[in-house]
């Protein structure tokens, strides 16, 4: 049964030859050149502070939910910047192809990049942005916060907590090794079938796309049971369904969603797969197979997953905004039931993905309906936040700014989706850079809260504040760059530009497209002043900073010291109010601290979560390049480990009183980047 | 954190303002010139798309338009700076949610009217745009039928009727509906003509159905806007709308073999041969004196009895000029269009 | 601190001094629960595409369901998967009354029994495979092997948890962990009789009537 390939194998490395590896691409030397500086300069300067390790037993064996967030980001973040990488190209591709006269290097006949190199680009870029870099940060995001805003000491599950970053940073890794060692998929982001098929996509590169998936996808759905497990059963006592914070809604209302569509991802790629590996017929489009199946089920996980995304952004814009108008959201009730509104109709849209494919006027127009009713709820939020604004006292800290941005860009994107859900305009920019516009526009505003979020929680986390005046300048910059690109964009979709097009055939099209390349060149700027934001918020940092830097948060999360202890609350909050800090503060309670500690106990690390990361790494490769007894090894290797932890005795250990009052009063001595203090040697210490 | 000044305000309110602006000015500065396709449709069905686009964009701004402005005015009026009225503890009015609920149900239910009306109008399998009006008795003219079939990576257009075919060249006559039956021997693709014809997908082993016809004469690219492999972006073809007897004259030359380049006859043996992937770059058109009956349909029933014509790996992953025999065709080719 | 700002107020209402009574084993529970949702997607998936291509143009000229499949066969299966749920059950009442052996006992019943309906499925698809009707010779097939053969893994998987179950419940007896384990490994086994159970329903019965 296993299938005919093209080219050759061996039983010692499967597909893998020298040739896999594109050491004569001029393109990707330079690329690997990039990784390996940038590599070598994190990890020379670790090797000289001889911090592996404090690498190894502070964050790489960790359990603790803030650490695994913090890593869950900085993962997401470097892939951020791979895809941003890849977008640079693109563009600069598009705007060098155009028309007939263009000119052309390297190897390309028009442009600098060939045809089979454009398609990988753009795929991995689109992989990468949903998948490897928003997805993470978000789900980063989540786990630092959602433990503080619900007063629980960690997630319900830490270990697995571990193993879902380490599953998802190992399928990042793949996207990332796909670079140097073979071909990334040329099939798109979404996997166009039978364009995956092995006759038209015989190489390695749809493989890398499936694994990498799958094994993120799997950390991805463990993430939400996680989650959900977390808000169900950690909260704090007084902590009553009503008085959860949005963003913990929003959390909840996601990891449902992303619970339920991941398994169908995964069985839809698992049959492409089959189809690929053993010659089965799921979507094939002769001997009996259906491919509309392989994109009913992918877009039924693929429309899910958009809200998926955009909930905990809603979440975050729900925390920030009330913070900086200092008053409380507007009209919670009906942003509980608008998020869970958006979460159920989620269900009922995939099709609007196809509307092209030809279905009769009754489906086109139920589903139609079905987009357009997401407009309700979506714009219910709109009007609850701008409502928070009326009578506030708005000041514009940059959090606040990427807020207000944010909600233009889902201004724009609405608009733009609402056209797009009438199967008469979807006609004319379906499959167009019109939708591409409009779908950067609703991801942009998810990266917008995720920067207003990263800025705003930032001092919780680390114990000192991001600059803000390079901060608001790495807005404007950024926003500059998507205003040049997007608008563009759409007036090129106007003009019939369709997707994933390496040559332009129109040479009307090129001021557009010379704006658009300004546009990422602002883009490349506000990567730079990114980096300087971080090197002159460290350079100039305060690191004595109260429990609220900002001054009129309300929620739970900033009623604990910043930074915020490696134990979470020295004594578990109890919560009076839906507004637990503003209650507090309005009622001069806020400075009130407890007087007396009791017992904590903590859980202890482990190396399981990485090692069985690992494997799933060799798992994927091996599978990738049918390096069979690579593959069974890692596979035989993950089961041998679950089955080992599940004899350890992990029994934690036990925090003394006297440890936490003195923790309490040395305030950085327990944040994230400290060594912990006390912890007694592992796994042994602690009765249970 | 200290509160930003109200000149840090001000700026950042103008920066805000100045660059959307700016942006929309684009749209229609740029939107003079023709070709800005989807604003100057040459056909009843792309005229009812963008007549349902301005429809739809218009009742959408109802709701967008004034919470713009709102959004605007309270990031105006109440900044800290302002001293405008506070108020920390209002958080609900029951007027204030019935509005916001009931403003964009409103809006979708309108919506929803159209959409149902759209659709029926602009339905690919079956447009009513494209009958005639009811009452009027013009001796309609037999719908012009042509059937589509995309390879890796051209368009073979078939006339049955007229026994003839092109590749990357359709020829249609002025006002005639032109109804045409889609399949694809290689991967989707998805037919599309800016101007006159809504994009439908064309997918191995199945049939799908487009129709359109032209206002006046004139030549318009169309193409594949679904991705389909690494010879995608030359699948363009032109689609040239001309007179009746143009048409006729046309349709008359390619039978006699004048049309060039002249492939001869289209059997299925010689579609089977051009079927295997071939990049056209320059998307070159090529014309059938005959075509024997039935390609179309042994083309389908073979994608469905599992033939395909693979990709060699070369075209996939490493299309450098000296890794395959495919390529040699390529480097020929390399640098013509430029 | 600015103490002296502090109202009288009762230092319980801010804070909660009792050790946290978040219970263990009904966290794991749930946990559970919320993982076989994820796998109910998974079936559910597998069962819609077995909806779309159990059509006669997916046969491909190949057998359909009413050629490969028999009730009775299937009703064997059935047979071994319902004892060995209940075999499982009476290890859960060994459970509650404490007793190692009988928790031993019950659960080795219910894995050779689990093997039984495995053995009997591996011997279907080899004699399919051996006609020529393997997951490859058609649409059809391959949802029919690949949705069988998910729930065999996850048969499979639950035997092998047995067996971890068995040691540890020999070694250890039955700590927290342990116990959370029997009953979620429960709740897992329960859940894969009932995918049975539709499996039965869609394929077997309603292929063959």
């Amino acid at each position: 049964m296993p299938v005919h390939l093209q080219g050759p194998w061996s039983f010692l490395f499967g597909r893998l030859t020298l040739h896999a590896i594109p050491y004569d691409n001029v393109i990707i030397l330079f690329a690997f050149t990039l990784a390996a500086v940038a590599g070598i300069a994190i990890v020379l300067p670790v090797l000289y502070f001889k911090k592996i390790p404090y690498l190894w037993r502070e964050w790489i064996t960790t359990v603790d939910h803030k650490k695994i967030g913090v890593m869950y980001i900085i993962v997401g973040l470097v892939m951020m910047f791979r895809g941003f990488f890849d977008g640079l190209m693109i563009r600069t591709q598009q705007v060098l192809a155009d028309g007939p006269h263009s000119p052309h290097f390297l190897d390309a006949s028009h442009g600098y990049i060939p045809p089979y190199h454009f398609d990988q680009i753009y795929s991995s870029h689109g992989t990468i942005m949903i998948l490897f870099a928003v997805t993470p940060i978000l789900t980063g995001l989540t786990n630092v916060i959602v433990p503080l805003q619900v007063g629980a000491r960690d997630m319900a599950f830490p270990y697995m907590n571990a193993l879902s970053l380490w599953l998802t940073a190992m399928g990042a890794a793949l996207v990332m090794v796909s670079l140097f060692v073979g071909d990334f998929s040329d099939a798109g982001w979404s996997g166009l079938i039978p364009l995956t098929e092995l006759p038209f996509s015989p190489g390695v590169g749809v493989d890398y796309w499936v694994w990498s998936i799958q094994i993120s996808s799997i950390g991805t759905t463990l993430n939400a049971v996680n989650m959900i497990a977390t808000i169900v059963m950690m909260r704090a006592p007084g902590m009553t369904w009503f008085r959860l914070p949005v963003f913990t809604w929003t959390t909840l209302s996601t990891n449902i969603i992303g619970l339920t569509a991941f398994p169908v991802l995964g069985v839809a790629l698992a049959m492409l797969s089959c189809d690929r590996y053993i010659g089965t017929h799921f979507f094939t489009a002769g001997l009996g197979g259906n491919l509309m199946l392989y994109t009913n089920l992918f877009w039924i996980w693929g429309h899910p997953e958009v809200y998926f995304l955009v909930l905990p952004a809603f979440g975050i814009f729900s925390e920030i905004i009330p913070a900086f108008s200092h008053r409380p959201l507007f009209g919670y009730t009906t942003m509980v039931a608008a998020t869970f509104a958006i979460a159920g109709i989620a269900w009922l849209v995939w099709l609007h993905h196809f509307f092209t494919m030809g279905a009769g006027p009754g489906v086109n127009t139920f589903f139609s309906v079905a987009t357009m009713l997401v407009g309700v709820p979506t714009g219910v939020k709109v009007f609850n936040w701008v409502f928070t604004m009326y009578r506030g006292r708005l000041t514009f800290e940059t959090p606040m700014l990427w807020c207000l941005g944010g909600l233009f860009m889902l201004l724009a994107g609405g608009l733009t989706g609402m056209m797009l859900a009438m199967p008469a305009i979807d006609y004319t920019v379906h499959n167009s850079v019109f939708v591409v516009a409009h779908f950067h526009c609703m991801v942009l505003l998810i990266a917008y809260a995720i920067f207003g979020a990263v800025i705003f929680w930032f001092p919780k986390v680390f114990g000192m504040q991001l600059d803000e005046r390079s901060g608001k300048l790495f807005f404007w910059t950024f926003s500059t760059g998507s205003i040049l690109v997007f608008v563009a964009m759409f007036a090129l979709g106007f003009m019939g530009e369709t997707r994933r097009l390496d040559y332009l055939y129109d040479p009307h099209m090129l001021p557009l497209l010379i704006i658009q390349e300004i546009g990422i060149g602002f883009y490349g700027l506000s990567v730079l002043i990114f980096a300087w934001m971080l090197f002159v918020s460290l350079r100039n940092r305060n690191t004595s900073l109260e429990s609220d830097p900002w001054g009129t948060s309300r929620t739970l999360e900033w009623l604990t010291r910043t930074p915020v202890p490696f134990y979470n609350f020295a004594v578990t909050p109890q919560i009076n109010a839906r507004d637990e800090l503003d209650w507090r503060r309005r009622s001069g309670l806020d400075l009130s601290h407890p007087d007396r500690f009791a017992p904590i106990h903590m859980p202890g690390n482990t190396m399981i979560p990485i090692l069985i990361g690992i494997c799933s790494f060799g798992l994927g490769f091996g599978m990738i390049w049918r390096i069979w007894w690579m593959a069974g090894g890692g596979l035989l290797a993950i089961i041998a480990l679950v089955i080992f932890r599940s004899f350890q005795h992990t029994p934690g250990y036990m925090l003394q009183p006297g440890e936490i009052a003195a923790m309490e009063r040395r305030t950085a001595a327990s944040g994230i980047i400290a060594e912990q203090p006390s912890r007694p040697p592992l796994m042994e210490a602690g009765a249970h | 954190m200290a509160p930003v000044k109200c000149s840090h305000v001000k700026e950042h309110l103008s920066k805000w303002l100045t660059w959307p602006l700016v942006g929309l000015a684009l749209i229609p500065l740029g939107g003079c010139g023709e070709e800005f396709r989807l604003f100057y449709p040459k056909g009843p069905v792309a005229a009812a798309q963008l007549k349902y686009t301005m429809i739809d964009v218009g009742i959408m701004l109802l709701i967008i338009l004034p919470t713009t402005l709102m959004l605007c005015l309270f990031i105006w009026r109440y900044g800290k700076a302002r001293k405008a009225a506070y108020d920390p503890d209002w958080a609900h009015s029951m007027t204030i949610e019935l509005l916001i609920w009931g403003g964009p149900i409103a809006i979708v239910a309108l919506l929803a009217v159209f959409t149902y009306e759209s659709v029926i109008e602009t339905n690919p399998y079956d447009p009513t745009v494209l009958r005639a009006p009811a009452g009027t008795q013009v001796p309609a003219q037999a719908p012009l039928e042509i059937d589509v079939i995309t390879t890796d990576w051209q368009w073979f257009f078939i006339y049955p009727k007229q026994h003839i075919a092109t590749i990357d060249d359709l020829v249609v006559p002025q006002g005639r509906v032109v109804r045409l039956r889609m399949t694809s021997t290689s991967v989707t693709n998805d037919f599309f003509i800016p101007q006159l014809a809504p994009m439908i997908d064309v997918m191995p082993g199945m049939q799908t159905r487009d129709a359109f016809s032209s206002d006046g004469p004139g030549t318009f690219t169309g193409f594949s806007a679904d991705f389909s492999g690494a010879g995608f972006s030359w699948m363009q073809f032109s689609t040239r709308v001309m007179s009746g007897d143009g048409f006729s004259s046309w349709v008359a030359g390619v039978q006699a073999g004048q049309a060039q380049p002249n492939r001869g006859a289209l059997s299925y043996a010689v579609f089977q041969k051009l079927a295997h992937p071939t990049l056209n770059i320059g998307a070159k058109p090529g014309y059938f004196a005959s075509v024997d009956t039935g390609v179309f349909n042994r083309a389908v029933t073979d994608a469905l009895n599992g033939l395909t014509y693979p990709v060699p790996a070369d075209l996939t992953e490493k299309m450098a000029p000296d890794s395959g025999p495919s390529n040699q065709r390529r480097s020929s080719e390399n640098g013509k269009g430029s | 601190m600015a103490i002296h700002q502090r109202p009288a107020t009762p230092d319980s209402v801010l804070w909660q001094h009792e050790a946290e009574a978040h219970d263990d084993i009904a966290t794991r529970t749930l946990g559970f629960w919320l993982y076989m949702m994820s796998d109910a997607l998974i079936f559910a998936a597998l069962f819609a595409a077995y909806g779309v291509l159990d059509q006669t143009t997916n046969l491909a000229g190949g057998p359909g369901a009413h050629q490969i499949v028999h009730p009775l066969a299937g009703f064997w299966q059935t047979l071994a998967v319902m004892t060995s749920v209940f075999a499982y059950s009476l290890a859960s009442v060994a459970m509650k009354m404490r007793s190692q052996p009988g928790v031993i006992l019950y659960i080795t019943i219910a894995l050779v029994l689990g093997l039984v309906f495995i053995g009997l499925e591996l011997g279907d698809f080899a004699r399919l495979i051996a006609l020529g009707d393997g997951p490859d010779r058609s649409g059809f097939l391959s949802i029919y092997f690949v949705l069988i053969g998910t729930h065999g893994l996850h048969m499979a998987f639950g035997i092998l948890w047995m067996l971890v179950m068995i040691v540890q419940v020999a070694r250890s007896g039955f700590t927290p962990s342990i116990v959370a384990r029997l009953l979620n490994l429960r709740m897992f086994w329960q859940f894969q009789a009932s995918v049975w159970v539709c499996v039965y329903a869609f394929v077997y019965l309603r292929g063959a009537f």
